[in-house]
């Protein structure tokens, strides 16, 4: 026998208490989450598939309703609203995407340069944004972009909008938004990536007279890639989904996914509409998910990419 | 040479983002001390929106609810989040794909789907029961609900960078599984009980849309009353308040540097 001095029913009770142990430690949260949102969550699901009653409450029978309601298919025949919100959505989350790489990629670089008593201080300056709620955030761009504003006043010269309209609300001011409340999700997977790097191959790119552009896309970047896709990951999920943003800087024609489910619990009232919306954003989020692990797999660097 | 106007311009470049990230932030200070009732022309300073917040109950109320809701679903995760690490570490060796899967999907889930569920369930619930009524406790549920997971995940990479050894040591030292608990774990873990505690306090007060969906009409923290306010037309109070709350990330700020520098000396 392998378990040489115990004896089997010894081992059985040792079996018995490690189960004991694991439930014991692990069931409390596990049971939490269940019940707390996991639950919540197929309810929510099942209340797409149920049909709206007169006061937003949903009852049975159930029925694809809301999947048409979605769709566009209302009772004055079919209109593009929702369709345009749904691009909306993923037009902003590209965007808004694609900006803060372009913005995040110097910042990271520029902190690894720096001396490496002052990294924390620097990174720290970049974080602590965010720490403030979002909605005081939002609130200080619709000041800075209201109507009068030195910034509003300086697009008007140039042309860029109509006189005493402001840059809020707009797309723009949306987009902006996105890129100012994502930047620290970007800047600390790119950071930890930039630490990382080998710098021999930047300089043998260096000694072989390779241009700046063409050493930093054959030796810099696919170092970089892996914390490129994690911040990917935490920048473009949340911001899908995103409804503080859109609501307070993007007025009626800014609404994006968010603010068309949430509308359907609140003055709206079409739960079931909400919850088709909502198992919408779920599978872009999946799907989002997917292809990020998948990406990240074949890059070599799976264990980089923190989800 | 070229090396020199790179390195100008990355400097440069990281000015400009400094200031792109601390604007909308300073405009808000800024005009909390304006004299005039106007957010676009700054006239003077004066305290006065500052005074009038005083004398506003729900201002008062708003914040005793942040706190509460706060300490109370940060205490409740602390225990909840550290037993499950603790479980994670001690079972890494087993198939818990299942568990992991449960632990991040209060992470990954986007607010609002996460909101509206808790809404909708509590709603039914309440409906149902009589239990659960929207206010303070199905909040706190619902902040315990998304800050178990990064308790968890902090302990276990605590847990994960210690030596297996001292396991074995605390052991034979302290038959009692209590005592080994109490000499022993607590105390190895307490940096990350404290880092976990601080997180989970700063993800509470930060978060607005799941508050938003389980509050009732009594139970409005101070990021729900700022939103109403806006709502309703911005009034200078609101920069006031913001720029308390501001002020209380940039103390939380320096203290945070003070901490993380001192442990590395």
């Amino acid at each position: 026998m392998a378990y040489t001095g115990v004896t089997p029913s010894a081992r059985s009770r040792g079996m018995v208490r490690e189960v004991q142990h694991l439930l014991f430690t692990v069931a409390p949260g596990a049971t939490w989450i269940l019940i707390f949102l996991v639950l919540p969550g197929a309810y929510l699901m099942g209340v797409a598939f149920m049909t709206n009653g007169p006061y937003g409450q949903p009852q049975m029978p159930l029925s694809l309703e809301s999947f048409r309601r979605l769709a566009g298919f209302g009772f004055l025949g079919w209109s593009p609203g929702n369709l345009y919100t749904l691009l909306r959505s993923l037009w902003q989350t590209l965007v808004s995407t694609g900006l803060v790489v372009i913005v995040a990629y110097p910042v990271a670089y520029y902190i690894t340069t720096c001396k490496e008593k002052w990294r924390p201080i620097l990174l720290l300056l970049v974080v602590v944004p965010s720490w403030t709620n979002q909605v005081i955030r939002t609130f200080g761009w619709m000041n800075l972009l209201a109507p009068g504003t030195p910034l509003s006043n300086l697009a008007e010269t140039f042309g860029l909008i109509a006189p005493n309209m402001g840059l809020y609300p707009s797309n723009f001011a949306v987009t902006l938004g996105l890129v100012y409340n994502f930047l620290p999700f970007m800047v600390l997977p790119l950071y930890s990536a930039f630490e990382k790097l080998d710098n021999a191959q930047v300089e043998a790119a260096q000694d072989l007279f390779a241009s700046p552009v063409r050493a930093f896309w054959h030796a810099v970047f696919p170092q970089t890639l892996p914390g490129l896709l994690a911040g990917i990951v935490l920048v473009s999920i949340p911001a899908f989904g995103m409804y503080v943003i859109p609501e307070l800087l993007g007025g009626g024609k800014g609404m994006m996914l968010g603010n068309l489910v949430a509308n359907q619990f609140g003055g709206g009232s079409n739960w079931p509409l909400g919850a088709a919306g909502a198992i919408l954003m779920l599978i872009a989020t999946f799907i989002g998910l997917f292809v990020m692990r998948r990406l990240g797999k074949r890059l070599g660097g799976g264990e980089e990419v923190v989800i | 040479m070229r090396k020199r106007t790179l390195r100008r311009g990355l400097v440069g470049f990281w000015w400009l983002t400094l200031t792109f990230l601390y604007l909308p932030l300073a405009v808000v200070v800024l005009f909390s001390f304006n004299a005039a009732n106007s957010a676009a022309t700054f006239t003077g300073i004066s305290l006065r929106w500052y005074r009038q917040l005083l004398g506003n109950e729900q201002i008062v109320s708003a914040f005793v609810n942040s706190m509460i809701l706060a300490i109370t679903s940060s205490a409740i995760a602390l225990v909840i989040g550290s037993l499950i690490g603790y479980g994670m570490y001690r079972h890494r060796h087993r198939k818990l794909g299942w568990l992991i899967v449960l632990i991040y999907l209060p992470i990954v889930l986007p607010d609002i789907v996460f909101g509206i569920s808790e809404m909708v369930f509590f709603v039914r619930i309440y409906d149902l029961t009589g239990l659960f009524r929207p206010g303070l406790v199905t909040m706190i549920i619902a902040h315990v609900t998304f800050q178990i997971p990064f308790v968890g995940l902090i302990v276990y990479s605590r847990f994960v960078g210690l030596d297996p050894t001292l396991f074995e040591a605390a052991k034979d030292l302290y038959a009692a599984p209590v005592k080994r608990v109490i000499h022993f774990m607590l105390p190895t873990i307490k940096p990350a009980l404290i880092s976990a505690f601080f997180l989970s306090f700063t993800l509470s007060v930060d978060d607005f849309v799941i508050s938003f969906f389980t509050a009732g009409p009594e139970s409005a923290t101070l990021p729900i009353y700022i939103w109403g306010a806006i709502k309703k037309g911005v009034s200078p109070e609101i920069n006031a308040i913001a720029a308390l709350m501001i002020g209380a990330v940039a103390i939380a700020a320096f203290l945070s540097l003070l901490f993380s520098q001192r442990r590395r000396t």
